[in-house]
């Protein structure tokens, strides 16, 4: 029983990891925008196939291959999938900034098609799944009789140095001080003149490079991708940002947690929870909005009469 | 007081006849021709004419301004012609069932989008979930032909009451939760739903249910052939009737809703919520009352469509339906019942024809959706003011 | 004369920001009151605890003999109390007709079954509707009756601020809330809304109006009842030449070293 409940427990870490960081992605984007990127699981799934193409490309044009390709890939996919945010967010998404909340939904949501289309469309064989490779194998040391492996360590380390970045950036440097001006008052930060486009570009680019980089995981955590793997990742991202609370950072990391803990509890203890996990999570979003409807730690804010 | 309100623009009796019919018969040709096209070719060039119709639209106001005058001031006539059209078409479409199929599926989202706009157009609620009320719609009443072996006709109260309670629950939250939380709490009901329907023994998992059987009326049963004065049309005719009628209903529903202290409280609520309170208008329960209205007329469509296929499988009641319906209430036009219904049909008929596009269908469709939010984000045909003082 | 508003002691605080403290006044019936003050005093923060939107964290607020307090908005209109908002908010995207018929809500019926099944019961109570918001934008100065179909957000500010007044009447409230109706109108148009309420009340002797007023010449016009507000508690009240004179009122405007030098 311990080593079942060890073995789930780093199944839980891993998961949550990878949710917070989709989840930081679409809270960033929300704070600075208003705007529901809801295509936002579908660009973090572009990485993989980007990733995979350099591999396959390098491995027909200079026929080498090995670990330090595959890092170079990943490296590239993840600016590559920034600058695809850069590019989205200027064609489509800024357009819906003042527009009802509703318009912009529905049109990333007929973005994440597009997108879905394109990897079907331009990648060989688009509509099969395509193995992905651990980004590390092995195993790095044992609990309690559990192996925990090099890869549930890399992803934690990545979550932890991604987050802290991420935090020193925002405090420290004036960009970032711009996007969380921008996030936190948005009418201060109209008037101060910050809404410019720097403050957009570096948003996107690092909500989608952070994205691309949750996306590999994904694809490394299921040993598998698939085009329409961006559908999932985005509901349950955008679920773990909206329960944490939309615009905050501790929000979107305790919104991931959260739903990667439904989905391994219900999977670990509920006979047949596999095939529900789904049903369990979105019972829990339901019920949180119900009872804190700003999310967990989100600010409700009061309209001014 | 009413003859002021008339005076303005009003043409002619006979003026009034002749556009009105002539307006009705345009619009059949156009879609026959659509529905018969084949071959990208065609489509494209009667994409082109459609897209020059809307231009001529918006450059020339006063030509909808005369229609709508056209309309009001001949509803009977208009009504009659409209009534003539819909009930000929099958007779000038004949044999082709194809055809007809798809008139009978861009009925039935007519339907689903109408009761959407409820919510999405009349009060700017966002709902995910219709395709959702669809599905319980349409399990409810398949489960209870195949296990009690009831009519359609009695399924189709009971499904719509399944369906309504469920959209009395999905409007709870709507109380406490906006926008994009509330657009969250629909996703996650529709994909609880479906996620069950895809899980439950009794429904039958992913095959779904199969052998739904067909309904009957008067002895006639809607598998055989209809025969009408010696015309002989297929078998899905009856159901062309039948989603035709339902039409019909949803379009009485929405207009006499729209045109009451019902569709006022909403389209308040839309624009100030709070507002709308300082004026008496109970908020959570509009809210909740348009949810409810939207449930069930999905219900509706819902039975119909699992009696004409006579196999349903949560497959059909996706998350992606919801946003197709989503997206022909926005193209259509909100709050513009007319609108919301040209919407349906034209998402309902293009991505078929583009059958000659092949696998690029979906692809063409979410660059439309985009390409039509940045460039008309009001839809084809924008919502109106209300006019009193006419009949 | 019998009281028709009570409020007695109220409190609200938002956090640590006490808004309102304990702030207590009445209003007879027929009668007028005039409430001044400083920007953000909490004038229009009394309206809200009053109507509901928000619920004052203490005390208690009666009404026609029924205590209102914390009840929601919509029951608050239906017993009577109507309202206008500062920042006027009009359904700007539906007709200026449409508009003041929304304000009968509560004076109409309606529901759903009668509206799908009872077509013509739901289309008599309509045309009412129409008739007596027609007669109600006749009523008042401006030409908002030429203009009852264009949607309200294109109307003019005096117009927009109008056609508030004629949207909270619509309701046929005991007591009537303006919450600085002169904003944006000039002299003249001022001139003619001091004109409308004093007709109005001639018109209906039992309707009591509150007004939330920063043009000294409006409250000059009501000067029988006028209660200031500063920093959420009252400081003077009494009639307009008594509390012009108060010091304390003086110096709530003026600030502390203008009076005294």
């Amino acid at each position: 029983m311990a080593e079942l409940l060890v073995q789930q427990l780093v199944n839980w870490i891993t998961l949550g990891c990878i949710y917070a960081l989709l989840a930081i992605g679409f809270s960033l984007i929300f704070g600075v925008l208003n705007v529901i990127h809801f295509s936002h699981g579908d660009v973090a799934m572009t990485a993989p196939f980007i990733a995979l193409a350099l591999v396959q490309g390098s491995m027909a044009v200079v026929g080498v291959t090995g670990p330090a390709w595959l890092l170079l890939a990943v490296v590239v996919a993840v600016l590559a999938v920034g600058v695809i945010g850069i590019a989205l967010d200027k064609i489509v998404i800024r357009r819906f900034r003042d527009a009802p909340a509703m318009m912009a939904l529905v049109a990333t949501v007929a973005l994440g098609i597009v997108i879905r289309e394109l990897i079907r469309h331009l990648y060989p064989q688009g509509s099969n799944p395509h193995a992905f490779p651990r980004l590390v194998s092995g195993m790095a040391f044992e609990v309690a009789g559990v192996s925990v492996s090099w890869f549930a360590l890399l992803v934690v380390a990545i979550t932890a140095i991604l987050v802290t970045l991420l935090f020193v950036f925002l405090r420290m440097t004036a960009l970032g001080l711009r996007i969380r001006a921008a996030s936190e008052d948005r009418v201060v930060a109209r008037m101060m003149g910050i809404r410019d486009s720097r403050v957009f570009r570096a948003t996107f680019f690092i909500a989608s490079a952070i994205g691309a980089i949750a996306g590999l995981l994904f694809a490394s955590y299921a040993g598998v991708t698939r085009f329409d793997f961006g559908v999932m990742a985005g509901l349950l991202g955008f679920s773990a940002a909206v329960i944490g609370g939309l615009g905050s950072m501790p929000g979107a990391i305790l919104g991931g947690l959260i739903i990667a803990g439904i989905e391994v509890l219900a999977q670990t203890f509920v006979p047949d929870g596999a095939s529900y996990r789904l049903v369990f999570v979105f019972l829990l979003v339901i019920a949180v909005l119900i009872f804190r409807p700003a999310g967990l730690l989100g600010r409700t804010v009061m309209e001014k009469v | 007081m009413r003859q002021d309100i008339a005076s303005s623009a009003s043409p002619g009796k006979s003026a009034a006849v002749a556009f009105t019919v002539a307006s009705q018969l345009v619009g059949a040709v156009f879609l026959y021709l659509i529905l018969k096209a084949d071959g990208g070719l065609q489509i494209v060039g009667l994409l082109a004419l459609l897209g020059l119709g809307f231009f001529i639209l918006e450059k020339q106001p006063w030509i909808a301004e005369q229609a709508m005058a056209s309309f009001a001031r001949v509803p009977l006539v208009s009504m009659i012609t409209a009534g003539i059209i819909v009930v000929g078409f099958p007779f000038i479409v004949g044999s082709n069932t194809y055809i007809l199929h798809l008139l009978i599926v861009a009925q039935l989202y007519a339907v689903l989008a109408l009761a959407l706009n409820f919510q999405l157009g009349s009060a700017n609620i966002p709902n995910f979930a219709t395709g959702a009320s669809y599905g319980i719609g349409a399990y409810v009443s398949a489960l209870l032909a195949i296990n009690f072996g009831l009519s359609f006709w009695l399924t189709l109260p009971v499904a719509a009451l399944a369906a309504t309670l469920f959209g009395f629950i999905i409007g709870i939250p709507s109380m406490r939760t906006r926008d994009t939380y509330l657009a969250l709490v629909t996703i996650a009901f529709g994909v609880v739903v479906q996620q069950l329907l895809n899980n439950f023994e009794w429904t039958g998992g992913p095959n779904g249910l199969v052998g739904i059987p067909a309904p009957s009326l008067f002895g006639h049963s809607f598998a055989d052939p209809l025969v009408v004065f010696g015309w002989r049309l297929p078998s899905q005719a009856n159901f062309y009737y039948l989603s035709a009628a339902l039409v019909v209903v949803a379009i009485i529903t929405a207009h006499r809703l729209h045109s009451s202290r019902i569709g006022l409280a909403w389209n308040a609520l839309r624009a100030d919520e709070i507002a709308a309170k300082a004026q008496g208008i109970n908020v959570a329960w509009y809210k909740v009352l348009a949810f409810a209205v939207d449930a069930f007329l999905a219900a509706f469509a819902g039975t119909i469509y699992a009696f004409y296929v006579s196999y349903i499988s949560p497959d059909n009641f996706t998350f992606l339906v919801s946003v197709t319906i989503m997206t022909m209430v926005i193209v259509g036009g909100m709050d513009n019942i007319f609108g919301v219904i040209v919407g349906a049909f034209l998402l309902t008929i293009l991505p078929e024809k583009l059958r000659a596009f092949s696998d690029y269908r979906l692809l063409f469709f979410g660059v439309v959706i985009i390409g039509f939010l940045m460039i008309r984000p009001q839809g084809l045909f924008p919502q109106r003011m209300r006019r009193y003082g006419g009949e | 004369m019998s009281t028709l508003l009570k409020v007695e002691n109220v409190t609200i605080q938002f956090g640590g920001l006490v808004a309102l403290n304990d702030v207590s006044f009445s209003i007879e019936k027929g009668s007028v009151l005039a409430v001044i003050g400083p920007n953000g005093a909490g004038k229009s923060t009394l309206f809200n605890v009053v109507t509901g939107v928000y619920k004052p964290t203490s005390g208690r607020v009666t009404f026609d003999g029924t205590e209102i307090t914390g009840r929601p908005s919509y029951e608050v209109v239906e017993r009577g109390i109507a309202r206008t908002f500062q920042s006027s908010r009009l359904f700007s995207d539906l007709s200026v007709l449409d508009n003041v018929i929304i304000g009968m809500h509560t004076r109409t019926r309606t529901g759903v079954l009668t509206a799908l099944f009872r077509p013509g019961v739901a289309r008599r109570e309509m045309d009412e509707c129409v008739r007596k918001a027609e007669s109600l934008l006749k009523l008042g100065s401006g030409d908002l009756f030429e203009q009852r179909y264009r949607p309200a957000g294109t109307l003019a500010q005096a117009d927009r601020r109008r056609l508030e007044i004629a949207r909270a009447l619509a309701s046929q409230p005991k007591l009537l809330l303006l919450d600085e109706p002169s904003v944006g109108m000039d002299e003249t148009e001022t001139d003619a809304l001091v004109s409308d309420i004093i007709r109005l009340r001639k018109e209906n002797p039992d309707l009591s109006v509150i007004l939330i007023e920063h043009d000294m010449r409006v409250v000059d016009a009501f000067p029988q009842h006028v209660m200031c507000i500063d920093y959420g508690s009252r400081i003077a009240e009494g009639d307009y030449a008594t509390v012009r004179a108060d010091p304390r009122v003086q110096e709530a405007y003026l600030g502390k070293a203008a009076v005294h030098a």
